[in-house]
Protein backbone atom coordinates (compact mmCIF):
# COMPACT_ATOMS: atom_id res chain seq x y z
CA UNK A 1 0.00 0.00 0.00
CA UNK A 2 1.04 3.54 -0.78
CA UNK A 3 -0.43 6.65 -0.61
CA UNK A 4 1.36 9.69 -1.11
CA UNK A 5 1.04 12.81 1.45
CA UNK A 6 1.61 16.13 -0.59
CA UNK A 7 0.87 18.66 2.24
CA UNK A 8 0.75 18.87 6.15
CA UNK A 9 -0.33 22.13 8.49
CA UNK A 10 -1.84 22.39 11.40
CA UNK A 11 -2.61 25.81 13.37
CA UNK A 12 -1.23 26.41 16.69
CA UNK A 13 -2.90 24.68 19.47
CA UNK A 14 -4.49 26.46 22.60
CA UNK A 15 -6.99 28.25 24.05
CA UNK A 16 -7.85 30.03 20.85
CA UNK A 17 -11.11 32.50 22.17
CA UNK A 18 -10.71 34.62 19.51
CA UNK A 19 -10.91 31.66 16.82
CA UNK A 20 -14.25 30.09 15.30
CA UNK A 21 -13.82 26.54 14.17
CA UNK A 22 -14.29 28.26 10.41
CA UNK A 23 -11.05 30.00 11.12
CA UNK A 24 -8.94 27.17 12.32
CA UNK A 25 -10.14 24.74 9.56
CA UNK A 26 -9.51 27.63 6.74
CA UNK A 27 -6.26 28.24 8.18
CA UNK A 28 -5.35 25.01 8.28
CA UNK A 29 -6.57 24.07 4.70
CA UNK A 30 -4.75 27.15 3.74
CA UNK A 31 -1.47 26.17 4.66
CA UNK A 32 -1.95 23.05 3.12
CA UNK A 33 -3.00 23.62 -0.09
CA UNK A 34 0.25 26.91 -0.12
CA UNK A 35 2.89 23.73 0.86
CA UNK A 36 0.85 21.50 -1.90
CA UNK A 37 1.04 24.24 -4.65
CA UNK A 38 -2.46 23.16 -5.69
CA UNK A 39 -5.90 25.18 -6.39
CA UNK A 40 -8.71 23.98 -4.31
CA UNK A 41 -10.85 22.78 -7.06
CA UNK A 42 -7.87 19.87 -7.56
CA UNK A 43 -9.18 17.95 -4.16
CA UNK A 44 -12.15 15.75 -5.02
CA UNK A 45 -13.27 14.92 -1.79
CA UNK A 46 -13.33 15.96 1.80
CA UNK A 47 -13.16 14.31 4.94
CA UNK A 48 -13.36 16.10 8.59
CA UNK A 49 -12.09 14.80 11.68
CA UNK A 50 -14.36 16.12 14.30
CA UNK A 51 -15.71 14.63 17.69
CA UNK A 52 -17.77 17.10 19.69
CA UNK A 53 -19.69 19.16 17.01
CA UNK A 54 -22.58 17.59 18.22
CA UNK A 55 -22.54 18.20 21.51
CA UNK A 56 -20.77 20.97 22.02
CA UNK A 57 -21.40 22.93 19.17
CA UNK A 58 -25.26 21.92 18.06
CA UNK A 59 -24.05 21.69 14.27
CA UNK A 60 -24.69 18.02 12.49
CA UNK A 61 -24.07 18.75 9.22
CA UNK A 62 -20.20 19.04 9.59
CA UNK A 63 -18.84 17.96 6.48
CA UNK A 64 -21.04 20.58 4.62
CA UNK A 65 -20.42 23.04 7.11
CA UNK A 66 -16.44 23.42 6.29
CA UNK A 67 -16.36 22.53 2.61
CA UNK A 68 -18.98 25.87 2.53
CA UNK A 69 -16.43 27.53 4.04
CA UNK A 70 -13.74 26.52 2.10
CA UNK A 71 -15.89 27.10 -1.05
CA UNK A 72 -15.80 23.62 -2.10
CA UNK A 73 -18.82 21.57 -3.30
CA UNK A 74 -16.75 17.98 -3.51
CA UNK A 75 -18.47 15.25 -1.60
CA UNK A 76 -17.56 16.09 2.49
CA UNK A 77 -18.28 14.00 4.99
CA UNK A 78 -17.44 13.91 8.84
CA UNK A 79 -15.31 11.00 10.28
CA UNK A 80 -16.56 10.08 14.24
CA UNK A 81 -14.58 7.66 16.69
CA UNK A 82 -13.75 9.87 19.40
CA UNK A 83 -10.81 10.78 19.96
CA UNK A 84 -9.63 9.07 17.16
CA UNK A 85 -11.41 10.65 14.39
CA UNK A 86 -9.24 12.58 13.16
CA UNK A 87 -6.97 8.86 12.84
CA UNK A 88 -10.16 7.26 11.35
CA UNK A 89 -10.42 10.22 8.95
CA UNK A 90 -6.89 9.74 7.95
CA UNK A 91 -7.97 6.12 7.11
CA UNK A 92 -11.25 6.99 5.16
CA UNK A 93 -9.17 9.47 3.28
CA UNK A 94 -6.43 6.36 2.61
CA UNK A 95 -9.01 4.05 1.59
CA UNK A 96 -11.04 6.89 -0.69
CA UNK A 97 -7.53 7.49 -2.51
CA UNK A 98 -6.41 3.87 -2.73
CA UNK A 99 -10.02 2.62 -4.14
CA UNK A 100 -9.39 4.93 -7.39
CA UNK A 101 -12.38 6.96 -6.19
CA UNK A 102 -10.51 10.37 -6.05
CA UNK A 103 -7.00 11.10 -6.93
CA UNK A 104 -6.63 14.16 -4.34
CA UNK A 105 -8.72 14.29 -0.95
CA UNK A 106 -8.13 16.62 2.06
CA UNK A 107 -8.77 15.26 5.22
CA UNK A 108 -8.67 18.23 7.82
CA UNK A 109 -9.15 17.31 11.72
CA UNK A 110 -10.80 19.97 13.83
CA UNK A 111 -12.07 20.89 17.45
CA UNK A 112 -13.55 23.39 19.50
CA UNK A 113 -13.28 22.62 22.76
CA UNK A 114 -12.88 25.60 25.34
CA UNK A 115 -16.44 27.45 24.51
CA UNK A 116 -17.53 25.53 27.23
CA UNK A 117 -17.72 24.78 31.14
CA UNK A 118 -15.02 22.10 32.23
CA UNK A 119 -18.12 19.93 33.40
CA UNK A 120 -20.09 20.15 30.26
CA UNK A 121 -16.46 19.41 28.27
CA UNK A 122 -16.21 16.37 30.76
CA UNK A 123 -19.72 15.66 30.35
CA UNK A 124 -19.43 15.77 26.20
CA UNK A 125 -16.19 13.76 26.13
CA UNK A 126 -18.12 10.72 28.30
CA UNK A 127 -20.03 10.34 25.17
CA UNK A 128 -17.14 8.41 23.99
CA UNK A 129 -17.86 5.98 26.87
CA UNK A 130 -20.71 3.70 27.71
CA UNK A 131 -23.84 3.59 29.43
CA UNK A 132 -22.96 1.98 32.32
CA UNK A 133 -19.86 4.24 32.64
CA UNK A 134 -21.99 7.29 32.59
CA UNK A 135 -23.73 6.49 35.20
CA UNK A 136 -21.19 5.53 37.56
CA UNK A 137 -19.89 9.76 37.17
CA UNK A 138 -16.77 8.01 35.82
CA UNK A 139 -14.97 10.53 33.55
CA UNK A 140 -12.23 9.96 31.06
CA UNK A 141 -9.74 10.92 33.69
CA UNK A 142 -11.01 8.12 36.02
CA UNK A 143 -11.35 5.55 33.42
CA UNK A 144 -7.21 6.02 32.72
CA UNK A 145 -6.73 6.28 36.34
CA UNK A 146 -8.24 2.81 37.12
CA UNK A 147 -6.20 1.20 33.81
CA UNK A 148 -3.14 3.43 35.69
CA UNK A 149 -3.87 1.54 39.26
CA UNK A 150 -4.63 -2.15 37.39
CA UNK A 151 -1.11 -1.59 36.02
CA UNK A 152 0.62 0.11 39.01
CA UNK A 153 -1.04 -2.79 40.63
CA UNK A 154 0.08 -5.32 38.31
CA UNK A 155 3.96 -4.42 37.42
CA UNK A 156 4.91 -2.28 39.83
CA UNK A 157 4.58 1.21 38.49
CA UNK A 158 5.30 4.47 40.08
CA UNK A 159 3.86 7.91 39.89
CA UNK A 160 7.35 9.15 38.74
CA UNK A 161 7.32 7.00 35.95
CA UNK A 162 3.87 8.43 34.79
CA UNK A 163 5.35 11.96 35.81
CA UNK A 164 7.92 11.29 33.93
CA UNK A 165 5.91 10.99 30.57
CA UNK A 166 4.48 14.47 31.06
CA UNK A 167 8.20 16.06 31.90
CA UNK A 168 9.27 14.50 28.46
CA UNK A 169 6.29 16.34 26.35
CA UNK A 170 6.42 19.22 27.87
CA UNK A 171 9.95 19.52 26.83
CA UNK A 172 9.37 18.65 23.29
CA UNK A 173 6.89 21.02 23.43
CA UNK A 174 8.93 23.75 24.66
CA UNK A 175 10.56 23.23 21.09
CA UNK A 176 7.21 23.42 19.06
CA UNK A 177 6.27 26.19 18.18
CA UNK A 178 2.32 25.29 17.58
CA UNK A 179 2.23 23.80 20.98
CA UNK A 180 -0.32 24.51 23.32
CA UNK A 181 2.12 24.44 26.60
CA UNK A 182 5.81 25.19 26.02
CA UNK A 183 6.76 25.33 29.22
CA UNK A 184 9.35 22.44 30.78
CA UNK A 185 8.14 21.03 33.77
CA UNK A 186 9.53 18.41 37.14
CA UNK A 187 8.88 15.53 38.04
CA UNK A 188 8.23 16.85 41.52
CA UNK A 189 5.61 19.76 40.09
CA UNK A 190 3.67 16.85 38.45
CA UNK A 191 3.61 14.79 41.85
CA UNK A 192 2.37 18.11 43.20
CA UNK A 193 -0.51 18.98 41.06
CA UNK A 194 -4.26 18.85 41.63
CA UNK A 195 -5.65 15.40 42.11
CA UNK A 196 -8.01 15.06 38.84
CA UNK A 197 -8.99 10.96 38.80
CA UNK A 198 -6.54 9.26 41.59
CA UNK A 199 -3.66 8.46 40.75
CA UNK A 200 -3.91 10.91 37.99
CA UNK A 201 -3.05 14.76 38.52
CA UNK A 202 -3.58 17.40 36.64
CA UNK A 203 -0.26 17.14 34.72
CA UNK A 204 -0.88 13.50 34.16
CA UNK A 205 -3.84 15.20 31.97
CA UNK A 206 -3.59 16.64 28.44
CA UNK A 207 -5.55 19.61 28.06
CA UNK A 208 -9.36 20.86 27.02
CA UNK A 209 -7.69 22.64 23.38
CA UNK A 210 -8.47 24.33 20.41
CA UNK A 211 -6.82 23.34 17.00
CA UNK A 212 -7.15 22.23 13.58
CA UNK A 213 -4.79 20.12 11.18
CA UNK A 214 -5.08 19.52 7.36
CA UNK A 215 -3.20 16.96 5.18
CA UNK A 216 -3.56 16.68 1.25
CA UNK A 217 -3.18 12.81 0.35
CA UNK A 218 -3.04 11.63 -3.51
CA UNK A 219 -2.13 8.45 -5.26
CA UNK A 220 -0.65 10.72 -7.83
CA UNK A 221 1.91 8.56 -9.58
CA UNK A 222 3.93 12.09 -10.61
CA UNK A 223 6.18 13.38 -8.75
CA UNK A 224 5.48 16.76 -6.89
CA UNK A 225 6.55 19.92 -7.83
CA UNK A 226 9.17 21.68 -5.58
CA UNK A 227 9.38 24.90 -6.28
CA UNK A 228 11.26 27.77 -4.80
CA UNK A 229 10.98 29.17 -1.43
CA UNK A 230 9.19 28.21 1.65
CA UNK A 231 10.24 24.65 3.70
CA UNK A 232 9.07 22.13 0.66
CA UNK A 233 12.26 22.74 -0.94
CA UNK A 234 14.54 21.81 1.89
CA UNK A 235 13.58 18.38 0.97
CA UNK A 236 12.92 16.35 -2.10
CA UNK A 237 11.86 13.60 0.16
CA UNK A 238 8.55 11.96 -0.89
CA UNK A 239 6.13 10.69 2.27
CA UNK A 240 4.04 7.93 1.95
CA UNK A 241 1.88 6.31 4.25
CA UNK A 242 2.44 2.55 3.45
CA UNK A 243 0.25 1.17 6.23
CA UNK A 244 -3.18 2.28 7.59
CA UNK A 245 -4.93 -0.09 10.09
CA UNK A 246 -7.68 0.13 12.73
CA UNK A 247 -9.01 -2.21 15.50
CA UNK A 248 -11.91 -2.03 17.54
CA UNK A 249 -13.07 -3.26 21.09
CA UNK A 250 -15.32 -3.06 23.69
CA UNK A 251 -16.99 0.42 24.12
CA UNK A 252 -17.01 -0.28 27.48
CA UNK A 253 -13.10 -0.76 29.56
CA UNK A 254 -14.90 -3.46 32.07
CA UNK A 255 -16.00 -5.32 29.56
CA UNK A 256 -12.05 -5.94 27.86
CA UNK A 257 -9.84 -8.84 28.98
CA UNK A 258 -7.76 -6.77 31.48
CA UNK A 259 -7.62 -3.25 32.31
CA UNK A 260 -3.60 -3.08 31.48
CA UNK A 261 -3.66 -3.91 27.50
CA UNK A 262 -5.32 -1.99 25.03
CA UNK A 263 -5.82 -4.97 22.89
CA UNK A 264 -7.08 -2.63 19.60
CA UNK A 265 -3.95 -1.42 20.05
CA UNK A 266 -2.33 -4.44 20.04
CA UNK A 267 -4.62 -5.66 17.15
CA UNK A 268 -4.08 -2.64 14.85
CA UNK A 269 -0.05 -2.38 14.92
CA UNK A 270 0.25 -6.09 14.44
CA UNK A 271 -1.88 -5.34 11.44
CA UNK A 272 0.34 -2.00 10.43
CA UNK A 273 3.46 -4.03 10.77
CA UNK A 274 2.29 -6.32 8.60
CA UNK A 275 1.09 -4.51 6.10
CA UNK A 276 4.33 -1.92 6.02
CA UNK A 277 6.73 -5.34 6.32
CA UNK A 278 8.51 -3.73 9.36
CA UNK A 279 9.07 -4.34 12.71
CA UNK A 280 8.65 -2.19 15.79
CA UNK A 281 12.86 -1.62 15.98
CA UNK A 282 12.25 -0.25 13.04
CA UNK A 283 10.54 2.83 13.82
CA UNK A 284 12.69 6.18 14.31
CA UNK A 285 10.13 8.18 15.38
CA UNK A 286 6.30 8.09 16.42
CA UNK A 287 3.20 10.35 17.56
CA UNK A 288 1.36 8.60 20.35
CA UNK A 289 -1.64 8.92 22.15
CA UNK A 290 -0.87 10.21 25.49
CA UNK A 291 -4.35 11.30 26.77
CA UNK A 292 -2.89 10.84 30.10
CA UNK A 293 0.69 9.68 31.06
CA UNK A 294 -0.30 6.05 31.55
CA UNK A 295 -1.77 5.89 27.96
CA UNK A 296 1.87 6.36 27.08
CA UNK A 297 3.51 4.01 29.15
CA UNK A 298 1.38 1.25 28.36
CA UNK A 299 0.83 2.46 23.91
CA UNK A 300 5.12 1.67 24.44
CA UNK A 301 4.25 -1.78 25.27
CA UNK A 302 1.44 -2.47 23.58
CA UNK A 303 2.78 -1.37 19.93
CA UNK A 304 6.13 -3.32 20.52
CA UNK A 305 8.64 -0.47 21.52
CA UNK A 306 8.92 -2.31 25.11
CA UNK A 307 8.27 -5.81 26.97
CA UNK A 308 4.72 -5.19 29.77
CA UNK A 309 5.46 -3.61 32.02
CA UNK A 310 9.31 -1.99 31.24
CA UNK A 311 7.93 1.21 29.57
CA UNK A 312 7.56 3.43 32.78
CA UNK A 313 11.16 2.58 33.65
CA UNK A 314 12.69 3.29 30.03
CA UNK A 315 10.31 6.12 29.55
CA UNK A 316 12.06 7.54 33.16
CA UNK A 317 15.21 6.82 31.82
CA UNK A 318 14.93 9.05 28.67
CA UNK A 319 15.19 6.04 26.12
CA UNK A 320 12.65 7.76 23.80
CA UNK A 321 13.32 11.36 24.70
CA UNK A 322 14.71 13.52 21.90
CA UNK A 323 18.39 13.37 21.66
CA UNK A 324 19.11 9.96 22.70
CA UNK A 325 15.60 7.57 21.94
CA UNK A 326 14.74 5.27 19.80
CA UNK A 327 12.09 5.10 18.23
CA UNK A 328 11.58 9.20 20.04
CA UNK A 329 8.16 9.59 21.34
CA UNK A 330 5.89 12.25 20.60
CA UNK A 331 8.33 14.90 19.42
CA UNK A 332 5.35 17.49 19.26
CA UNK A 333 4.76 17.20 22.70
CA UNK A 334 2.10 14.87 22.66
CA UNK A 335 -1.42 14.93 23.44
CA UNK A 336 0.04 16.02 26.72
CA UNK A 337 1.86 19.27 26.08
CA UNK A 338 1.00 20.16 22.36
CA UNK A 339 -2.56 20.03 23.27
CA UNK A 340 -5.46 17.57 22.42
CA UNK A 341 -8.56 19.12 20.35
CA UNK A 342 -9.83 15.90 20.19
CA UNK A 343 -11.10 15.43 16.23
CA UNK A 344 -7.83 17.09 15.13
CA UNK A 345 -5.26 15.24 17.28
CA UNK A 346 -4.82 12.19 14.93
CA UNK A 347 -4.35 14.19 11.59
CA UNK A 348 -1.59 16.24 13.85
CA UNK A 349 -0.11 13.48 14.77
CA UNK A 350 -0.17 12.34 10.75
CA UNK A 351 1.66 16.11 10.27
CA UNK A 352 4.37 15.88 12.71
CA UNK A 353 5.63 12.77 11.47
CA UNK A 354 5.25 14.41 7.70
CA UNK A 355 7.78 17.27 9.05
CA UNK A 356 9.83 14.76 10.76
CA UNK A 357 10.59 12.58 7.83
CA UNK A 358 10.81 15.69 5.55
CA UNK A 359 13.55 16.92 7.61
CA UNK A 360 11.66 20.20 8.42
CA UNK A 361 10.83 19.62 11.92
CA UNK A 362 13.15 22.18 13.32
CA UNK A 363 14.36 22.42 16.77
CA UNK A 364 12.19 19.13 17.50
CA UNK A 365 13.80 17.42 14.57
CA UNK A 366 14.70 13.27 14.75
CA UNK A 367 17.80 13.59 12.78
CA UNK A 368 17.71 10.67 9.65
CA UNK A 369 14.43 9.72 10.44
CA UNK A 370 12.57 7.57 7.74
CA UNK A 371 10.14 5.52 9.75
CA UNK A 372 7.46 6.83 11.46
CA UNK A 373 4.39 6.06 13.39
CA UNK A 374 1.21 7.37 15.18
CA UNK A 375 -1.38 5.83 17.36
CA UNK A 376 -4.43 7.86 17.86
CA UNK A 377 -7.19 5.73 20.64
CA UNK A 378 -10.76 6.68 20.91
CA UNK A 379 -12.27 6.16 24.47
CA UNK A 380 -11.02 4.04 26.97
CA UNK A 381 -9.37 1.70 23.94
CA UNK A 382 -12.80 1.32 22.31
CA UNK A 383 -10.83 2.27 18.80
CA UNK A 384 -7.18 2.22 17.93
CA UNK A 385 -5.61 3.77 14.20
CA UNK A 386 -2.27 3.17 13.77
CA UNK A 387 -0.39 4.60 10.96
CA UNK A 388 3.17 4.05 9.49
CA UNK A 389 4.90 6.80 7.28
CA UNK A 390 7.90 6.23 5.28
CA UNK A 391 10.45 8.75 3.74
CA UNK A 392 11.46 7.66 0.26
CA UNK B 1 -32.75 15.71 31.40
CA UNK B 2 -32.63 12.39 31.06
CA UNK B 3 -35.20 10.80 28.96
CA UNK B 4 -38.13 8.75 31.89
CA UNK B 5 -38.59 6.33 28.90
CA UNK B 6 -34.26 5.82 29.08
CA UNK B 7 -34.60 5.44 32.90
CA UNK B 8 -37.59 3.52 32.59
CA UNK B 9 -35.91 0.96 30.21
CA UNK B 10 -32.82 0.63 31.89
CA UNK B 11 -34.27 0.50 35.27
CA UNK B 12 -36.21 -3.33 34.25
CA UNK B 13 -33.08 -4.76 34.33
CA UNK B 14 -31.41 -3.50 37.58
CA UNK B 15 -33.31 -6.57 39.93
CA UNK B 16 -31.46 -8.90 38.31
CA UNK B 17 -27.53 -7.41 39.35
CA UNK B 18 -28.62 -6.67 43.02
CA UNK B 19 -27.05 -8.64 45.75
CA UNK B 20 -24.18 -9.81 43.50
CA UNK B 21 -21.03 -9.90 45.44
CA UNK B 22 -17.74 -9.62 44.30
CA UNK B 23 -13.95 -8.33 43.95
CA UNK B 24 -12.45 -5.02 43.34
CA UNK B 25 -10.15 -5.13 40.46
CA UNK B 26 -9.53 -1.57 40.12
CA UNK B 27 -10.79 2.08 41.46
CA UNK B 28 -10.06 5.83 41.51
CA UNK B 29 -11.15 8.88 43.73
CA UNK B 30 -12.59 11.26 41.50
CA UNK B 31 -11.75 15.05 42.24
CA UNK B 32 -13.71 17.01 38.95
CA UNK B 33 -16.61 15.40 38.10
CA UNK B 34 -18.92 15.67 34.82
CA UNK B 35 -22.25 17.39 34.59
CA UNK B 36 -24.64 15.89 36.82
CA UNK B 37 -22.48 14.42 39.70
CA UNK B 38 -21.11 18.07 40.91
CA UNK B 39 -22.33 17.54 44.73
CA UNK B 40 -20.97 14.12 44.93
CA UNK B 41 -17.69 14.46 43.77
CA UNK B 42 -15.18 13.40 45.51
CA UNK B 43 -16.64 10.25 44.98
CA UNK B 44 -14.72 6.61 44.66
CA UNK B 45 -15.48 4.82 41.05
CA UNK B 46 -14.74 1.02 40.92
CA UNK B 47 -14.57 -1.62 38.41
CA UNK B 48 -15.29 -5.20 40.06
CA UNK B 49 -15.11 -8.57 39.22
CA UNK B 50 -18.37 -10.25 40.17
CA UNK B 51 -19.55 -13.97 41.02
CA UNK B 52 -20.58 -15.03 37.42
CA UNK B 53 -17.42 -13.76 36.36
CA UNK B 54 -18.74 -10.04 34.47
CA UNK B 55 -17.09 -7.05 35.36
CA UNK B 56 -18.94 -3.92 36.38
CA UNK B 57 -17.77 -0.13 36.80
CA UNK B 58 -19.85 1.88 39.36
CA UNK B 59 -19.42 4.21 42.62
CA UNK B 60 -18.21 2.46 46.06
CA UNK B 61 -20.76 4.04 48.67
CA UNK B 62 -20.28 3.53 52.72
CA UNK B 63 -16.30 3.14 52.67
CA UNK B 64 -13.10 3.52 54.68
CA UNK B 65 -9.74 4.53 53.46
CA UNK B 66 -9.41 0.50 54.52
CA UNK B 67 -11.58 -0.70 51.48
CA UNK B 68 -9.61 0.79 48.97
CA UNK B 69 -7.58 -2.00 47.77
CA UNK B 70 -7.60 -3.94 44.67
CA UNK B 71 -9.40 -7.48 45.86
CA UNK B 72 -11.57 -5.78 48.61
CA UNK B 73 -15.24 -7.77 48.69
CA UNK B 74 -18.18 -5.97 47.83
CA UNK B 75 -21.82 -6.09 47.06
CA UNK B 76 -23.99 -4.20 44.59
CA UNK B 77 -26.53 -2.30 46.41
CA UNK B 78 -29.60 0.14 44.76
CA UNK B 79 -28.80 3.90 45.24
CA UNK B 80 -29.79 7.23 43.26
CA UNK B 81 -27.08 8.23 40.70
CA UNK B 82 -26.98 11.44 38.93
CA UNK B 83 -28.84 14.82 39.62
CA UNK B 84 -31.96 14.85 37.69
CA UNK B 85 -31.97 18.86 38.51
CA UNK B 86 -35.62 20.16 39.55
CA UNK B 87 -37.81 18.41 37.50
CA UNK B 88 -36.46 15.04 36.22
CA UNK B 89 -36.87 11.68 37.03
CA UNK B 90 -34.94 10.49 39.77
CA UNK B 91 -32.09 7.74 38.14
CA UNK B 92 -31.74 4.81 40.63
CA UNK B 93 -28.80 2.31 39.37
CA UNK B 94 -26.26 -0.14 40.89
CA UNK B 95 -23.36 1.36 43.32
CA UNK B 96 -21.18 -1.23 45.33
CA UNK B 97 -20.42 -1.15 49.10
CA UNK B 98 -17.90 -3.02 50.76
CA UNK B 99 -18.17 -6.25 52.92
Amino acid sequence: MKVEIIAAATTKFGELWHRSPRDLAKEAVAGALIQAKINAKEIKALFVGNMLSSSLGGQDHLGAFFAEELKMTVPAMKIEGACASGGLAIHAGVMAVNSGLYDKVLVLGVEKMTDHKPEEVAQALMGAGSDMEREAGATFPALYALMARAHMDKYGTSEEELASVAVKNHYHASLNSHAQFRNTITVEQVLRSSMIASPLKLLDCSPITDGAAAVILTNNKKPVPTGRGGQITKSKKVINIIASAVATDTLGLAERKDLTTIYATVEASEKAYKEANIIPKEVDVAEVHDCFTIAEIIAMEDLGFFPKGQAGKAIKEGKTKLGKGSPVVNTSGGLKASGHPVGATGVKQIVEIYRQLKGIAGKQQVEGAKIGLTHNVGGSGATAVIHILRAE
Amino acid sequence: MISPVKIWRSQKKIQNSLGVSGKIISYTRVFVPPAGFESQAPYIVVIAKLEKGDKYTAQLVDWDEKHLQIGQKIMTVLRRTRDPGEEGVIPYGIKFKPL
